[in-house]
Formats: structure tokens, sequence, C-alpha cells
């Protein structure tokens, strides 16, 4: 479902220059959604938007990406061009329960 | 929470506590007062906290890559000033070394210092003030950091012990490896900050060492934090990496040849004055 519905913010929200927009929220410390699906070999946005009062860091070892999104704001993180296969990323200051992945998809 | 708030403090204590441990090494060798790293450490901590305060409205900067682009800007004049430290020749014992050389190597380490603690320390005001926030949480994560600072700390206690118990002659070039390679893992990580930043391209992944030593591991936790350990690098990052630690050894290499060249001018002027 959440793949699904993903699917459909992927191919319905483009950014100005063309690449593709995602959009995660954090709230009560958990991803939603928590699985995110993308093209092979497309560079995407990430709009990480952080309900909670407090901040969390999205961190990937496998995207290689960290960033800390402050309590009730949003952040921009570029991924990608990604070949196929499963990405996890988490919140570091909260990764017992703030766990994700992203799966990029051939097309 | 306790386990995460040790590994997370640690990681972000290792790396300054390196740097501090190995600078320190240098003022040992130069004679130099240690209160001027203490004071720079007091400079770093507030500098932090600032940083900290801050952090929400720098990061809405250049179109929400105000993060990125800050930290990297804070890496590479890190990696800028300690060229500049290293062509000073640093690790040259008081006797050879003018006075006046001490000045630069001084503020040289205030600035290194003060700038890396800034940098480390942010993200740990920021982690601490979310967590205790939940009252549960207080308890384990000030514990945690406690003790995860105490051990980032001891390394850096050990480091420099280390560095000083070698033979004499290795002290200082063991103390420039450290350094170059603290100055390729940032110039790696602004690579890294500014690709995810959409400043620099993406380059392709040069290896995939996940399987062997993953990031995750305590093992890959530890050389991530000292030497900027990634298992999956981008090609720029490498390249980036070297070109580090290559201006590092360049600049080290120049500083020794420096001075050594002015030390024989002045054997040579000397001899000359005599026999005349």
């Amino acid at each position: 479902m959440m793949v699904l519905g993903l699917g459909l913010v992927l191919f319905g929200h483009y950014s100005v220059a063309g690449t593709p927009v995602i959009e995660i929220e954090i709230k009560d410390h958990l991803f939603f959604p928590a699985t995110i699906e993308i093209p092979a070999n497309t560079k995407v946005k990430l709009l990480v938007i952080n309900r909670d009062l407090t901040a969390e860091e999205f961190e990937s070892y496998e995207l290689n990406r960290e960033k800390v999104i402050s309590g009730n704001r949003k952040a921009v993180i570029f991924i990608g061009p990604l070949p196929p296969g499963e990405y996890p990323f988490f919140g570091e200051f909260y990764p017992k329960t703030a766990q994700g992945k992203v799966v990029v998809i051939d097309q | 929470m306790f386990l995460n708030s040790v590994v997370l403090i640690l990681q972000e204590t290792l790396e300054a506590a390196l740097l501090i441990s190995v600078l320190l090494v240098f003022m040992r060798l130069r004679c130099i007062r240690p209160f001027w790293i203490i004071s720079a450490i007091a400079a770093g901590s507030a500098g932090a906290y600032f940083f900290a305060l801050q952090m929400a409205s720098i990061s809405e900067w250049f179109d929400y890559m105000g993060q990125e682009v800050v930290n990297a800007s804070i890496q590479l004049t890190v990696l800028l000033i300690l060229a500049i430290f290293v062509a000073q020749n640093p690790g040259a014992t008081h006797s050879t070394s003018k006075p006046q050389k001490d000045l630069g190597v001084i503020i040289c380490t205030l600035l290194l210092v003060a700038l890396s603690l800034t940098r480390e320390g942010s993200e740990v005001f920021i982690y601490i003030s979310g967590v205790i926030g939940h009252p549960s949480h207080a308890q384990p994560t000030l514990t945690g950091s406690g003790i995860g600072a105490g051990i980032g700390i001891s390394a850096g206690v050990l480091i420099y012990y280390g560095l000083l118990g070698l033979p004499t002659k290795w002290i200082a070039l063991s103390g420039l490896l450290l350094l170059s390679l603290v100055g390729g893992n940032m110039a790696s990580q602004a690579t890294q900050l500014l690709t995810q930043a959409d400043w620099l391209p993406y380059s392709k992944i040069l290896w995939d060492s996940s399987d062997g030593l993953p990031e995750n591991s305590i093992l890959g936790h530890l050389l991530y934090a000292l030497f900027g350990y990634e298992a999956t690098p981008s090609l720029l990052q490498v390249f980036s990496y070297i070109a580090g630690m290559l201006l590092i050894s360049l600049c080290a290499h120049l500083g020794s040849r420096k001075i050594s060249f002015s030390t024989d001018q002045k054997t040579t002027d000397h001899n000359a004055s005599v026999n005349r």
C-alpha cells in the first residue's frame, strides 16, 4: 500500500528542474511512508518533513547520506542516480523506531 | 537509548579527540603551553552551542542546502588551516624554530580545535537537547553520552601518549601521517556533503566493502569516526581523500625543506664568515 501510494506521489510530483520529488514525514519517530520506490538511474529529491518537536538525523550507510532535520522543519536530500536494489535508511537519534528503505526498481 | 547515546557521542568525540591529541603532541614538541588548547576547546564548545541553536535556520539557507554548504565550508577551512599548520614544520623542536613561528602554530591550533569542535559538538547539543525532552529518556541518554564522551576522550589520551612513547624521530612523522589522514577525511566528507546538496555531480561508487567491513559494525564506526571510512565511497570522494592527504603531505614536506634550507644557509654563511 505504502509503495503504491508513493508511486503515485513520485509520478505526480516533479520539481521545476524535472527531478522527481518524494515526500517523507517523520511523526512519533517513525518514517511515513517507511518504504519508498524510485526508478533506477534517476536522481531524486527527498523532501523530509519532521512533524515531531525534536530533531532527527536522516542517515543511510548505503545511500551515503546524513542530515539533521530540526523539529517541525523540513529538509531536502538528493539521492541517486542509483542501480536497482534496496537502500535502508534510519533516524540516527531514534534508530529503534525510525527505520525505512528506498527500493530502486528497474523500469 | 543508552547504547545509541554511547555510539553517537563516541563517534562525534573520536574525530575531535584524534585531532586535538595530535595537535597537543606538536605543542609538546614545541614546548608551547597547553593552555591555548583549553581556551580553544572552550571557544569551540561555545561555537557548537551557537551553531546548534541556529541549525534550523542555517539548514534553510541556499534552498535548504545550508547545512551541507556550511559544514563542507568548515571542513574545507579545516583542511586549509591544516595545510598551513604543517607547512610551518610544527614538529621542529623549540631550539631550531624561530619564536615568531610559534605564533603561527598557536593560531592554527586554536582555529583547528575551535572549528572542529563547533561542527562535531553542534550535533551533540542537538541530539541531547531533543532526546532529554522525554522524561524517560533523560537518564539513559545522559549516562550513555557521558560514557561515549569518556571513551572518546580516553582514546584521545591513548593516542597522545602512544605518539609520545614512540622513538623521538618517529613522533612528528607519525603525527603528520595522522594529520594527512584527517585532511583526507575532511576533503572526502566535504565532497560527500556537496554531492548530497547537488552542488557536485554524482559519481559512481568505486567499491563495496560492506560485506567484509560494514559501516555499522564496531570497527566500521571506529574507522569512520577516526579516518572517514566508507564502505561504498564514490569516485569523487576517493579522489578528494587522496588529494587532501597529498596536500597535507606536500605542505609538510615543503615546510621541513624550508626549515632545513634556512638552517643550511645559516651554517654556510656562518662557515664563510669564520673562514674570512
